[in-house]
């Protein structure tokens, strides 16, 4: 039975891929010697950008959650720090107003919460009730992205070189 | 307090009952292997939450490793024809 995830995996597998394949192409040395473990780290955040970005970008703008991560790797990949983006509109500064207030009535669950609203992104800006439905879908994308890169690494090594 | 309403959303009303707040939080139960096993157990809310936290930071931690060993095999690959061959037979 085709579940909507079906389609995120394969759609997200085919631009994670075709990103490895441009990240390789522009980072591969000629020469066989190894690559420094400097070169690797800095290709390993590449690729890690590349899986988030993938994955966004295959949900597209119909979640909250891909939309935010969408604004923040483009902070993340202009070299500026994850936390901090600062490009707030209007709309933004009011909704954190309401979200303000909102986080008032989380007396219970406070601590939960508020440790789900920066694991998720745009966490922050979400009344309670959509921050636990985006948690659930951004749940399962994660879920779908490990597991492709899974599969892709346990190919990888699995070939002799 | 809280009155029962219909599932239909409104944006501008920020009453949330609890009966919809429980229905997500039984949702997300379901989707994290620590305590998707317990439907009969108790689960409170937020050791639901706590546990999606740890859950969410995990799964980063695996794509951090993941990204360096798949770093490392690109690293490894002698030629197109090795990246070739992985990319066809994940995609077929």
């Amino acid at each position: 039975m085709k579940t909507p995830s079906n389609s995120i995996k394969r759609r997200f597998a085919l631009k994670f891929l075709r990103t490895l394949v441009r990240i390789r192409k522009s980072t591969h040395q000629p020469s066989p010697s190894q690559s420094s473990t400097w070169e690797i780290r800095r290709r390993a955040q590449r690729i890690k950008l590349a899986a988030y970005s993938s994955m966004a970008r295959t949900v597209g703008s119909k979640r909250a959650w891909s939309r935010a991560l969408t604004m923040k790797l483009r902070a993340a990949m202009g070299n500026r720090p994850w936390s901090m983006i600062k490009q707030e509109s209007k709309k933004m500064t009011r909704r954190k107003l309401i979200a303000k207030r909102k986080r008032h009535m989380e007396k219970d669950l406070n601590s939960g919460v508020q440790e789900l609203r920066r694991l998720v992104p745009g966490g922050q800006w979400m009344d309670p009730l959509s921050l636990m439905q985006e948690t659930a879908h951004f749940l399962r994308c994660l879920e779908t992205q490990v597991r492709v890169m899974r599969s892709i690494v346990a190919e990888g090594e699995g070939f002799p070189c | 307090m809280s009155s029962r309403r219909s599932h239909s959303r409104q944006s501008g009303s920020s009453r949330i009952t609890e009966d919809q707040i429980a229905d997500l939080v039984s949702k997300l139960q379901r989707l994290i292997p620590e305590l998707r096993n317990r439907h009969s157990d108790k689960v409170s809310a937020s050791k639901v939450l706590q546990e999606t936290c740890n859950y969410i930071r995990s799964l980063h931690k695996e794509v951090d490793d993941l990204s360096e060993r798949l770093s490392e095999l690109l690293a490894s690959l002698e030629t197109d024809s090795d990246q070739a061959a992985i990319i066809r037979s994940l995609l077929m």
